[in-house]
């Protein structure tokens, strides 16, 4: 990570291309093999970005917003938008504008930046309340339930005065608290295995607007802010009240929550529901304004085996689901779920609400079901052993801690983008829906959500990140007359409300040069970025695998590579051994070997709950961390030398060193054999040998580091050599010695018990094969 | 009353009767001991002030009818000794006393229970003559009681008159406050046999009230009676004493009376006495009517029967054995109508006359059935082999050997069956029968349970079943050698050998699962209107005070849910700092929200459960919701019980507007239609869907048994609603209009007295019959689900289930016919059980036998049942003409066959059925045949009908009457509250006066406008008629008065086992016309007079003989 820390490869507008030069035509770009493709952070906070108190002018015909690429004549106080060549007037408080005096937009640093949006003449303080509403499955042993208990409190504690909380709570049934009842707890019960539209959830909890009936309100119950909060059902206020009015109800009710009662038969799964939990939670806040920002925070302890979402039977006997019975359509549950699931998230989407899955069991739970619903609605998810696990706990507290720490929550967003002429947006991957805006812009065939120039995010934070995937048009462009321009543009617009409430709308227009590979191609691959290249491949990878049939992941990934090196390697035909690559290219093979190998790629290991995560958290983190999800970091820690990174290779184990891999999702320390022993011996409690204690402290500071900024925490597994958690490491490295080799190894390396391909081979073969005519 | 001694104890007089500890409750004895602290209570009642213990207090008494009867028994005596009463002369003070007597001593033989208790002995009675009676031992339970009944005794000892039963008043110092107890005593030491022939001789009825009529009104008639009697016991003697004066009165006077009868032949109506052979009781029927009628002083008829044939002149009887009254011959000679009615002098028809003693009856004498006294009259029996005819009556005592004759007698064929009645608190309990694993011995082929009429043969080794003919094998361990009377040896000592009724211990083999547990279900209705009407609050109140008055013990468990839109449950768990509203949002669709904690043991909840009851009304204070899911509210809290079944008791204060089984207001509807509501009209007597009998039929499935407790305001559509508790063997009980002044106080009664009552529940019943007859259909609160048999989630001691029969072969003269009714069932104490009630009657090919053994009452409450069922289906004038064609047809076939001796001008009554016609009558002009009544209130009269008990019955149609303006002025020394009653005829309603008048339900208090201002002031504290409120609450202010007036409606709540809905009423206001109506011998927009009726049903008779 430290060769990484002093760059920013993002800049301050947050954008990442694969290649940063792009070919004229289509039939060019193509032969690019890598997709054109932008990786863009839309809210990633950066000192730079001035924030502007007014709304940002926009082109009439394009409505792209005006940006330091427009050309403006002062004099006759028009700006003529880049993208569409529309020539527009500044309106008259622009009068004063003059080479010499700007307004921001028009810097030319500020390719990005800011508006603050007015809000509707309303006072200040009249700004949306954030709302929570806390989905807690009950179906689970008491120890995870204190757990869990424990952490929503703390959580609650953490929210800011004015926030809204509800509280859902689900079993074999779901029950809705009205926080608002002061008489007594007071609940509504809603069947678990009825599948109930946001209608129904609104006339029976008594908030449907059409003949609502007012449920009976306790006296000196929580007066009605509704009006004030933007929510217009006065009623809802019964579920959602500030977190200082309810705060100590909601500790008391959690005190007194029980595990769910109903009884469980011998070899039975628990009853959970947690499909219409959901949909009675997002049926609730559709008494809220729509846009309104609020979260669906869902704790779950296992699987949904009741009512509508189920992915398994109760039956203990049936084993849910794995990737093998989803390859052999042998999950009979899975579509169905899949169905549901997507039905909640266009009514979440429709609401601008957001779900967040905090999942934690021994078992799979459904994420690869739910995932859907988490993604478009730009939910985070945290999946986890154990409640009382820290990758669960302090996860979970960031989610809602302020400051530096905080993940910068903020809903309702929606990206716009708007290009130069000829460019087609496909799609985009990543947490967003399509809002199926179609425009001149939209390609014909579509990667992730497209159909679309605009996208909804219900919910984004500081590290989101999408990869939009660009298309060239077919037409000749030599066509164009005039004066071809040799800039292309990309406009990002990205607006949300920030934490606070307020609505920002954040602009980033970038331009990137055209060129035409087939007179330059060096150009061209000076503008390749190939760690962006591998992660877009690797997202992409994934979709296909998760959308194709049958798809054969590992060749698709083979003949890319090949196709690739043939195009851009040096080499002599059918001679490997000439075989040279650019150094622009260089990593990309590695990068390609370590995602074949990949949890990714090779989900097997992996049960689908596991997969969906990761390719979740794949597709909404930001490059870097995403290539090391890809291809782990090593650093080693030895008395000799400064940590250094280490090869990612067996190779790199010794006994009298502490490897330190970051794979993202988990961080292992390894202790090599001598260092094991003599930490076992006690010798870092010594003052004599200070260096050890500090040689062994290091690796946990330096986690510490990584573990700050991550969401979610990564599972930190401390082992020794040959102890059994060394697996986590030795799983990620190259295996370039394994027992067929083992002889040739060095005393005190490691070998790896697999038949799997090292990294030399997998070289060998891409350059016999990149070479042959 | 017996309450106050243990007020914990009122409890479950079920129990009692299969459990250990029966008798202490029942005691009459407590009522005794401190007579005024009921009628204290019950005032509480009204107030609703007192928790606990008034209301114990009140319970319990009702469940011993006992006391009521014993008030009474003593005129019953009276009458039937004629010569010493029919002077008028007032009898020596002493006769009244003799009560006292009671040789307490006695007692000791007699029931344990009932005897400790009171050894006050009779506060009131005295012992003069009669101390040296020796109160017979058998007769135990009775001997404690009556104190009262002094005057009696002498007189018919004297007389040597009629039946032991009811003559002898043997004072028993005990236990009984009232008469009851001589009767028993009597019954020994008289000689039944001679007497019987005279007493009842058929006086005319009419006398008596002709009596009244040319005599002093009376309160002259009041006094006079009352010299005699003395003292009677603390209770109600009242009634008796001054009735037997007017009787005598009567005999005096009615020579002058009935001359001025147009006729030239004085009495309308003669008796020809009624079967000369029959046996001591026979007589005693007309004398014995008990609590119900006893307020019509059934004495007064035998007496003047016995009398009036010779007096008038009358033709002697034809025969021998027929009983008949006649009918002026004048109407039908002249052959007009118009003017035979106009002479038919309306004092002199025939009008039930209370019985006052107390009677003994035992089921068999002889070894043959003995025909039992009639169901409202007062009598404790002696299960000598025939079950007591509480439990099960048929409506003839002798069966038809064919279906032919049968056919001819035009009366029905039918038992009446309640097997949880309440027996007198004198009775011997039901004894239980353990046959331990093997269970019950029954008959292999038709399962028939072992009873004393099966027939031991072959050294005992054998026996043949009385009910289908095959011979079984003795069981081994059950063998016993046959006494040389062909019994077994061991007959007497085991109860079911000896005893019509018997309950065996339920062996496995009778359970499909765990006998269930108690489980009591609460659901509250909190839409807006029933929470500002108060009727949240006082449904509330009343589950809250009957917490205490639960079973007490593990088994008991309880649950609460309110509903209005939605519904809500409560998690009632002792873990939760306060309870946990679960609401059930869906009510399309319901469902239980928690599988455990809905329904928790009553021990852990019943903190929570206070607190809870308590906060329900404010806690929906300011609800807006006016809709209402009644039937998904049920629904789920079926659900909720599911699993163990139960109780589950409804309060419901508007129509069901939402949700599984919701209604529409139909009968706006109707009206606003006019056209259709004519013809349709009954169309709205029926279930609006089937929704509501599925969900009924699925209740009872899983035993639950729901009864509904309506406080409404408005139209709720019972007809629909009714269905639920109709099938699961619950009841309906209907405030309309609710009060929240007037009604709570009713509605805990009526809560505890549901909860308390002797009951069962998850039973199965099933009725036997000899071969040649069999079940026709069952009629009643029950599911049906297979023709043979009647499941009942909960059965209680007001239930009532009619078994019709028919003939499916010929009977053997001379043989006798069994039935046995089997109610396998659960204890509230979690016991399986099988109640088995057996009787054998008579069979016979005579016609006369069968008139002569006709059961009126049952009769009669065979046809109401009938009607009820009829009426929703049916045009209403259908309906009437109907129930009098049955009434016709019946007299018609007694008149063609039993009486063709009689002059055709005359209308000749079988003395068994001559009330027939009047109660017919009233019948037509009850409120379920009334064309003006109220949907609902039609509805819930059908509904209540169909369950209801055979003493009740009459009860309900032609209510008892009897001024209260004049209480104070008996004679010091009678404590009987009771007044003389009147006949229900406009005539006799004084504008100065006010009157009660009651069914057993509701309570009329009608206020003339001329009462005297002092009156009104005692009685209600009002200074004139215009103050009257128009929400009443009976109150009792300090003074003699109103002390009276609230002992009289404490009796009666006794009675009727009913708290009353009490009404004041005023002429001039809807009050008074409503008072009016009830009035059922007066002329009316519902119907003829009486005369006219009389009139009415001979022509058609005298068409049809000549036909």
């Amino acid at each position: 990570m430290s060769e990484m820390a002093n760059t920013d490869p993002e800049g301050i507008d947050g954008v990442r291309m694969t290649w940063n030069v792009w070919p004229r035509t289509k039939v060019e770009a193509s032969k690019c093999v890598i997709p054109l493709a932008a990786c863009i952070s839309p809210i990633r906070s950066h000192p730079d970005i001035p924030t502007l108190p007014y709304a940002p002018l926009r082109c009439k015909t394009c409505s792209a917003v005006l940006n330091p690429f427009a050309r403006v004549d002062f004099t006759a106080k028009i700006w003529i938008c880049p993208f569409c060549y529309q020539r527009n007037h500044f309106p008259p408080h622009y009068a004063a504008i003059s080479e010499t005096n700007l307004p921001g937009e028009l810097y030319p640093q500020y390719t990005t930046l800011q508006y603050a949006l007015p809000t509707d003449s309303a006072a200040p303080q009249s700004l949306p309340s954030p709302v929570f509403v806390f989905v807690l499955d009950t179906c689970m042993i008491e120890e995870e339930m204190e757990y869990v208990k424990s952490a929503l409190k703390r959580a609650l504690g953490l929210l800011p005065d004015n926030a809204l909380v509800g509280f859902v709570s689900y079993g074999t049934q779901v029950q809705v608290h009205e926080l608002g009842f002061s008489d007594l707890s007071k609940v509504y019960v809603f069947r678990g295995s009825k599948e109930i539209s946001k209608d129904q959830v609104l006339e029976q909890l008594g908030l449907s607007v059409l003949g609502r009936r007012p449920g009976p309100i306790g006296v000196g119950g929580y007066q009605p802010k509704g009006v004030q909060m933007g929510i217009p059902n006065a009623g809802v206020n019964r579920f959602l009240l500030p977190a200082s009015d309810c705060e100590y109800t909601l500790n008391t009710l959690l005190d007194e929550l029980q595990t769910d009662q109903w009884p469980v038969p011998q070899g039975s799964r628990a009853s959970r529901c947690t499909g219409v939990a959901l949909s009675v939670a997002a049926g609730l806040l559709g008494a809220c304004l729509p846009g309104t920002g609020a979260r669906i925070v869902a704790l779950v302890g296992g699987p949904c085996t009741e009512g509508p979402g189920a992915i398994v039977s109760k039956d203990m006997s049936d084993p849910v689901r794995s990737h093998k019975d989803l390859d052999k359509d042998a999950a009979p549950y899975f579509k169905k779920a899949i169905k549901f699931y997507e039905n909640l998230a266009k009514q979440l989407v429709s609401q601008g609400h957001v779900l967040d899955l905090f999942a934690s069991a021994l078992d799979q739970v459904g994420v690869a079901e739910m995932k859907v619903a988490i993604e478009r609605t730009g939910g985070l998810v945290v999946l986890a052993e154990s409640f009382g696990h820290s990758v669960f706990k302090d996860s979970f507290k960031r989610v809602f801690e302020e400051g530096e720490q905080s993940l910068g929550l903020c809903f309702n967003g929606t990206l716009e983008i708007n290009c130069s002429k000829d460019i087609k947006i496909q799609g985009v991957i990543g947490p967003c829906t399509s809002l199926e805006k179609k425009g001149p812009a939209v390609a014909d065939t579509a990667i992730g959500e497209g159909n679309t120039t605009a996208w909804k995010m219900c919910g984004l934070d500081r590290s989101t990140c999408l990869t939009v995937f660009f298309d060239l048009s077919s037409s000749d462009q030599s066509n164009t007359p005039g004066t071809v321009n040799p800039q292309l543009y990309l406009q990002f617009l990205t607006s949300f409300q920030n934490p606070e409430g307020q609505m920002m709308l954040r602009v980033t227009t970038i331009t990137r040069r055209w060129i035409d590979s087939s007179v330059s191609p060096e150009e061209l691959v000076q503008g390749f970025d190939q760690e962006t290249a591998a992660v877009v491949m690797a997202r992409k990878t994934s979709l296909k695998m998760e959308s194709e049939e049958s798809f054969d992941a590992t060749r698709w990934l083979d003949r890319g590579l090949i196709r690739l090196c043939s195009k851009f390697g040096d080499y002599r035909k059918d001679d490997p051994s000439s075989f040279t690559l650019n150094p622009c290219f260089s990593l990309f093979p590695q990068f390609m070997f370590n995602l074949r190998r990949s949890q990714f790629v090779q989900v097997f290991n992996n049960s689908p709950d596991e997969t969906a995560y990761f390719r979740m958290l794949l597709n909404r983190e930001n490059i870097s961390n995403a290539a090391v999800m890809i291809q782990p970091s090593l650093i080693s820690y030895s008395f000799n030398s400064l940590p250094q990174p280490a090869l990612l290779d067996v190779a790199s184990i010794a006994a009298d060193r502490i490897l330190l891999l970051d794979s993202y999702f988990s961080i292992v320390i390894f202790h090599g054999m001598t260092i094991a022993q003599w930490r076992n011996m006690g010798y870092q409690n010594q003052p004599e040998h200070q260096a050890f204690a500090q040689l062994l402290q290091a690796p946990h500071d330096d986690t510490q580091l990584i573990v700050r900024d991550r969401f979610p925490v990564p599972r930190l597994v401390v082992c020794d050599q040959h102890g059994s958690q060394a697996r986590f490491l030795l799983a990620k490295l190259n295996p370039s010695a394994t027992y067929n080799n083992a002889h040739e190894m060095a005393a005190g390396s490691d070998v790896i018990f697999t038949d799997d391909v090292s990294l030399q081979v997998f070289f060998e073969h891409l350059q016999r094969l990149a070479v042959q005519s | 009353m017996a309450a106050l001694v243990r007020p914990t104890g009122a409890p479950r007089p079920n129990n009692s009767n299969t459990n250990a500890p029966p008798p202490p409750n029942y005691s009459p004895n407590n009522a005794q001991r401190d007579p005024d602290s009921l009628a204290g209570n019950m005032q509480n009642l009204n107030l609703n002030r007192q928790p606990s213990m008034p209301n114990s207090a009140s319970r319990p008494s009702l469940i011993g009818q006992a006391p009521p009867f014993h008030s009474s028994a003593p005129p019953a005596g009276a009458p039937i000794a004629p010569p010493p009463f029919s002077r008028p002369g007032p009898p020596p003070a002493a006769l009244a006393r003799p009560a006292a007597p009671r040789s307490g001593s006695p007692q000791p033989t007699l029931s344990p229970a009932t005897t400790p208790v009171r050894s006050t002995g009779p506060p009131v009675g005295q012992p003069l003559s009669f101390v040296s009676r020796p109160p017979p031992g058998s007769f135990p339970p009775v001997g404690g009681v009556a104190p009262a009944s002094g005057p009696p005794p002498g007189p018919f000892h004297t007389s040597g008159l009629p039946s032991g039963p009811v003559s002898v008043p043997p004072p028993a110092s005990g236990p009984r406050p009232g008469p009851g107890s001589f009767p028993l005593g009597n019954g020994q030491s008289m000689p039944p046999t001679t007497a019987p022939g005279r007493l009842m001789s058929n006086g005319p009825p009419v006398f008596g009230s002709g009596a009244m009529l040319g005599g002093p009104r009376f309160p002259p008639s009041g006094n006079a009676p009352q010299p005699p009697f003395g003292h009677p016991p603390t209770v109600a003697t009242a009634t008796g004493p001054p009735r037997t004066p007017t009787m005598h009165s009567m005999l005096g006077t009615p020579a002058v009376s009935a001359p001025p009868g147009p006729v030239q032949q004085a009495p309308p109506f003669s008796a020809v006495p009624p079967f000369s052979a029959a046996p001591p009781f026979s007589a005693a029927p007309p004398s014995m009517q008990a609590p119900p009628v006893s307020p019509y002083g059934s004495q007064t008829w035998p007496m003047q029967q016995g009398q009036s044939p010779r007096m008038f002149g009358m033709p002697p009887p034809p025969l021998p054995n027929q009983s008949m009254a006649t009918i002026s011959p004048a109407v039908g000679q002249t052959g007009s109508p118009l003017t035979g009615s106009s002479k038919i002098d309306p004092n002199q028809i025939p009008r039930p006359v209370p019985g006052s003693s107390v009677l003994i009856h035992e089921t068999r004498q002889g070894n043959q059935a003995n025909p039992p006294p009639p169901a409202t009259s007062d009598y404790i029996v002696r299960d000598n082999g025939n079950c007591s005819p509480r439990y099960m009556r048929c409506t003839i005592n002798q069966i038809p050997c064919t279906a032919d004759l049968l056919t001819t007698s035009g009366m029905p064929l039918a038992l009446l069956v309640e097997p949880f009645a309440l027996p007198h608190p004198d009775e011997e309990p039901i004894q239980v029968v353990d046959f331990g694993e093997s269970g019950p011995v029954r008959c292999s082929r038709c399962k028939g349970y072992i009873n004393p009429f099966m027939k031991f043969i072959d050294q005992g080794r054998k026996f043949i079943c009385n009910l289908c003919g095959f011979t079984d094998e003795t069981p081994h361990d059950y063998h016993c050698n046959l006494g040389p009377d062909g019994r077994r040896r061991d007959a007497d000592e085991r109860p079911e050998l000896c005893r019509g009724t018997v309950e065996f211990v339920a062996s496995r083999e009778y359970m499909v699962r765990d006998p269930m547990p108690a489980v009591y279900f609460f659901l509250i209705d909190v839409s807006m209107n029933a929470i500002q009407t108060g009727a949240t609050a006082a449904a509330c109140s009343a589950i809250s005070q009957v917490i205490a008055d639960l079973p007490e013990g593990p088994r008991t468990m309880v649950g609460v849910a309110t509903f209005d839109a939605t519904i809500h449950f409560y998690n009632l768990k002792r873990a939760l700092q306060q309870p946990l509203m679960l609401i059930v949002p869906d009510v399309q669709d319901v469902y239980t929200p928690l599988e455990t904690d809905v329904v928790v043991q009553l021990s852990e909840c019943r903190q929570h459960l206070e607190q809870l009851l308590e906060s329900i009304p404010t806690m929906f204070q300011n609800s807006k919701t006016a809709e209402s899911a009644f039937g998904a509210a049920i629904k789920a809290a079926f659900l909720a019980m599911k699993s163990t079944g139960g109780k589950l008791l409804v309060f419901q204060s508007v129509l069901a507007s939402t949700g599984i089984g919701a209604l529409s207001a139909r009968e706006a509807e109707g009206r606003a239609n006019i056209s259709s509501a004519e013809k349709e009209a009954h169309k709205l007597l029926q279930p609006a869907d089937k929704t509501l009998k599925a969900m009924a039929i699925e209740l009872a499935e899983f035993q639950v048994c729901v009864d509904l407790f309506i406080t409404t305001q408005s139209y709720i559509d019972i007809a629909s609603i009714s269905v639920i508790p109709r099938t699961t063997g619950g009841q309906v009980y209907y405030y309309y209009p609710f009060s929240a002044v007037s009604d709570p106080a009713k509605l805990y009664n009526d809560l505890r007295w549901n909860v308390t009552r002797p009951q069962g529940f998850e039973g199965v019943m099933r009725v036997r019959c000899s071969q040649g007859i069999q079940v026709q259909e069952y009629h009643g609160s029950f599911c049906k689900r297979i023709p043979t048999d009647v499941d009942v989630p909960g059965i209680d001691s007001d239930k009532t289930i009619m078994v019709t029969l028919k003939h499916d072969d010929k009977l053997q003269d001379g043989s006798e016919c069994g039935f046995q009714c089997a109610l396998l069932y659960t204890t509230v104490y979690g016991q399986r059980r099988i109640r088995v009630t057996t009787l054998s009657l008579p069979c016979t090919s005579m016609l006369s036998n069968l008139f002569r053994a006709a059961d009126l009452d049952t009769q009669f409450a065979c046809f109401m049942k009938q009607a009820a069922n009829e009426i929703p289906s049916s045009a209403l004038l259908r309906v009437r003409e109907q129930v009098t064609n049955l009434c016709i047809s019946s007299l018609l076939s007694y008149r063609k066959f039993c009486a063709t001796v009689s002059s055709s001008g005359q209308l000749i009554l079988p003395e068994a059925l001559k009330l027939l016609p009047l109660y017919t009558l009233a019948l037509i002009k009850s409120t379920g045949l009334r064309s003006d009544g109220k949907i609902d209130e039609r509805s819930f009269w059908i509904n209540h009908v169909s369950s209801l008990s055979v003493p009740l019955a009459v009860p309900l149609v032609y209510p008892r009457m009897v001024a209260i303006h004049d209480l104070e002025s008996k004679k010091e020394g009678d404590e009987s509250p009771f007044p003389p009653v009147i006949p229900l005829s406009s005539e006799h309603v004084s504008d100065a006066g006010i009157y009660l008048l009651e069914n057993g339900d509701d309570c009329l208090i009608y206020i003339g406008n001329s009462v005297d201002p002092g009156i009104l002031q005692q009685l209600f504290g009002i200074s004139s008629a215009n103050e009257l409120p128009t929400q009443f609450v009976l109150q009792q202010y300090d003074n003699p008065l109103s002390k009276k007036l609230n002992d009289v409606v404490n009796e009666i709540r006794r009675q009727r086992c009913s708290y009353l809905r009490l009404k004041l009423c005023r002429k001039g206001d809807p009050s008074g016309a409503l008072f009016l109506s009830c009035l059922v011998e007066d002329q009316s927009p519902n119907g003829p007079s009486y005369v006219e009726f009389l009139v009415h049903v001979h022509r058609q008779i005298q068409m049809k003989m000549v036909s």
